[in-house]
């Protein structure tokens, strides 16, 4: 009985279970390879390159499930960055302020993408090219030049492991305390992600809202007539977009500990989470995937990357050859597609 | 309970500072090792000394965007120097990457080889903020960070570039020499800006404007924007030519090429020419030099990889190391140019021609680096 339904929840998710498989083929070849592999310091590394993107990927997820997608995500986060390098030192309750202003500049972003998308009937994808801009106004326009302030002792504790935060801080004796042991290695921004995927994403999914958005993106048509919040879901999705692409923003901010409204970044930021989007399972078409199958495919484009530094290739073909593994990797989920007796399956 | 608590903290906050204040190079006095190559920027630069280690090292290039030529020239110059056999035997392992203008992917890239125990990156900033947590994880590992040509808002590090003021002054006091010698200490000047908001493009304008005000000659001067790049430079000097007519000299910091060009086409007289050290520019230069287009050329040397990787190396070998190293501006005037040793009319024109920079005993010809192939990286 068990089996049976372990194999039926494969099936309907493949494309995301591909990912996993890839993803764990790719990063434990990493690890053997990498001569310090499986520390706790590669992992610390690995996961701080990838959180920004991560967090863009997730927030690109919720447009692409509806069927659209999101051109000014990558702008978000470069907005939201600029907005928590000037907010995030002082008191730990102004550093906390500064985070919530933060989170709120790409709430209410993505609620003004919502809006835009449902009241002024424009499709996603030309409304967000344009607030897109609009977000990379406003980022130059507070930061015109690289910089910004932000707490030292805050972005060293959230870079590194569990043990550096609680040491940072005096927290559970300086980080020493037996109950802290078991968890001391995880690196901080791991945790930052899950938190966020297991507290908003989940819940998310599992309200009306939520299956309204998955709903929308097989068929608009039938989610009207079944009666189901079709606004409400689109205003939704689009605030939760911005809300996870200021979480980026934000560990951007920490992680670096400055803002840069860096036009070219954006742009890199906006595609790759599109790439990402379609690694971890989610059709473009919308309706099937999920924000934790981007995750794992924005971890998917990461590794590709980090293989770079631990093998011989030319640096000229390094971007070639991420391209082709990109592509080969993409085809895996498209393979469903060569295996079909009737067109019409796919559809379903 | 709480004041044991208040104790570990201070006890494991005591021994973490004391941890990071014996990690990272020492800041000493000077002079510095090999100081007509490794020159320090001013007066005031500290100077570092980190502690001796053994050949050979472990060596990383980490650069950002890549996809224009000298970009490209860089990363070719990087492999021809590590194949050199002054330094080849103190190389152990050799590695480049580029991460597209992306901050996170950079500073991992950088924290990858500080985990893979390299022993020197060296590093083209994308941005000039956000590198503390390398700097502070490489001082703890005793790993040499060497940012250049885009450098660092800090100075916890060492780094390597050229004096772009002083670029922009050399321009502008070579031309009004020129312009002196046939008598003329007053008249119309075109100034050729760079990418707009970039300090590069404004230190170097300061320097050609700071020699005009200096030279007490009326100046007028006409400015236009040509991104150091040669079809806009091209465009706007056309159109400049078109509105105001003719001009004495031009005072260009990029796109050189396309600014000889149109002057050509213009059928303007040949004035004396300042600009960058691109291939294309100093060919013109050398067959209209006796017309008229006594220019100098001077330019950002992609070659400044290899004096970052020599840096490099020596601040391994415990030498004492300026914090901010100033490289000697490689330039030369029409009088001095000689194909096939500081251009090369068999390559193309959007080539950089310095590369060699004889103070640090980097010769790395040009057609030494065009026929790096694309295999051989090892």
């Amino acid at each position: 009985m068990r089996m049976v339904s372990v194999k039926r929840g494969v099936s309907q998710n493949l494309g995301f279970a591909i990912a996993v498989l890839l993803l764990l083929a790719l990063y434990l070849t990493y690890n053997m390879m990498h001569p310090r592999g499986f520390s706790s310091a590669v992992a610390i590394q690995n996961s701080n390159e990838t959180v920004a993107i991560a967090f863009v990927a997730m927030a690109q997820t919720l447009p692409v499930l509806l069927g659209g997608l999101d051109l000014s995500v990558g702008a978000v986060m470069t907005l939201t960055n600029c907005v928590a390098s000037e907010f995030l030192h002082g008191s730990p309750a102004q550093i906390l302020l500064g985070m919530g202003l933060t989170l709120l500049t790409g709430t209410l972003f993505g609620l003004m993408n919502g809006c835009i998308v449902v009241y002024g009937r424009i499709q996603p994808i030309i409304a967000t090219l344009a607030t897109g801009a609009i977000a990379i106004g406003l980022a130059l326009l507070i930061r015109p030049e690289p910089g910004g302030n932000v707490d030292g002792d805050l972005g060293w504790a959230l870079t590194n492991s569990v043990w550096d935060f609680a040491d940072t801080y005096g927290l559970a004796q300086g980080g020493d305390a037996w109950w802290l042991r078991p968890f001391a290695d995880i690196p901080v921004p791991f945790l930052l992600v899950v938190f966020v995927a297991i507290v908003v994403w989940v819940p998310f999914r599992r309200s009306v809202t939520g299956r309204t958005v998955y709903a929308i993106g097989s068929a608009e048509g039938a989610a009207y007539m079944s009666g189901l919040p079709i606004n409400r879901a689109k205003i939704a999705a689009f605030t939760l977009g911005g809300f996870l692409a200021a979480c980026g923003g934000l560990y951007l901010a920490i992680q670096t500990s400055s803002g840069n409204a860096d036009i070219q970044q954006a742009g890199a930021y906006t595609l790759n989470s599109i790439a990402a989007v379609v690694l971890g399972g989610t059709s473009l078409l919308g309706g099937t995937g999920g924000a934790i199958g981007s995750l794992v495919g924005a971890m998917i484009l990461r590794v590709i990357s980090f293989y770079f530094r631990i093998l011989d290739i030319d640096p000229l073909l390094q971007p070639l050859i991420e391209g082709l593994v990109l592509l080969a990797a993409v085809s895996f989920g498209a393979f469903r597609t060569l295996r079909v007796k009737n067109q019409l399956d796919l559809f379903r | 309970m709480k004041t044991l608590l208040k104790l570990t903290t201070a006890v494991s906050a005591f021994v973490l500072s004391a941890n990071m204040a014996l990690a990272g190079p020492e800041v000493v006095s000077g002079p510095g090792a090999d100081p007509e190559c490794f020159a320090p920027w001013s007066e005031t630069t500290k100077f570092f000394k980190w502690d001796a280690k053994p050949a050979p090292y472990r060596i990383a290039v980490v650069n950002g965007f890549v996809g224009n030529t000298w970009r490209i020239q860089m990363i070719k110059t990087a492999k021809a120097y590590a194949e050199d056999p002054s330094i080849k035997d103190k190389i152990k392992e050799f590695k480049v990457v580029s991460t597209g203008t992306d901050a996170p992917a950079q500073l991992g890239a950088i924290e990858d080889f500080i985990n893979q125990g390299y022993d020197a990156i060296i590093t083209i900033a994308v941005s000039p903020e956000g590198f503390d947590r390398v700097i502070r994880l490489a001082d703890k590992n005793n790993v040499v960070i060497v940012p250049f040509d885009n450098v660092l808002d800090t100075d916890k590090v060492m780094q390597v570039n050229e004096d772009q003021l002083a670029m922009g002054r050399a321009y502008s006091t070579h031309v009004l020499k020129e312009l002196a010698a046939i008598g003329k200490t007053s008249g119309k000047v075109l100034e050729v800006r760079g990418l707009a908001g970039n300090s590069v493009d404004r230190d170097r304008s300061i320097g050609i404007n700071e020699v005009l005000d200096e030279s007490g000659g009326n100046w007028e001067r006409v400015s236009v924007v040509g991104n150091w790049d040669d079809g806009t430079a091209q465009k706007v000097v056309a159109d400049a030519i078109a509105v105001h007519g003719e001009f004495d000299a031009v005072l260009a910091q990029g796109g050189t090429t396309g600014v000889v060009q149109a002057l050509l086409d213009a059928e303007h007289p040949m004035i004396p020419v300042s600009g960058e050290a691109e291939n294309g520019f100093r060919k013109l230069m050398a067959e209209n030099s006796d017309k008229g287009l006594k220019g100098i050329s001077i330019g950002q040397s992609p070659g400044l990889v290899a004096i970052s990787m020599k840096a490099a190396i020596s601040a391994l070998e415990g030498n004492v190391m300026p914090q901010l190293i100033s490289v000697p501006l490689p330039m030369a005037t029409y009088d001095e140019l000689e194909d096939g040793k500081n251009y090369w009319s068999d390559l193309p024109d959007n080539f950089f021609t310095v590369n060699e920079f004889p103070p640090c005993g980097v010769n790395i010809s040009g057609p030494a680096i065009m026929s790096q192939s694309e295999e051989d990286v090892k």
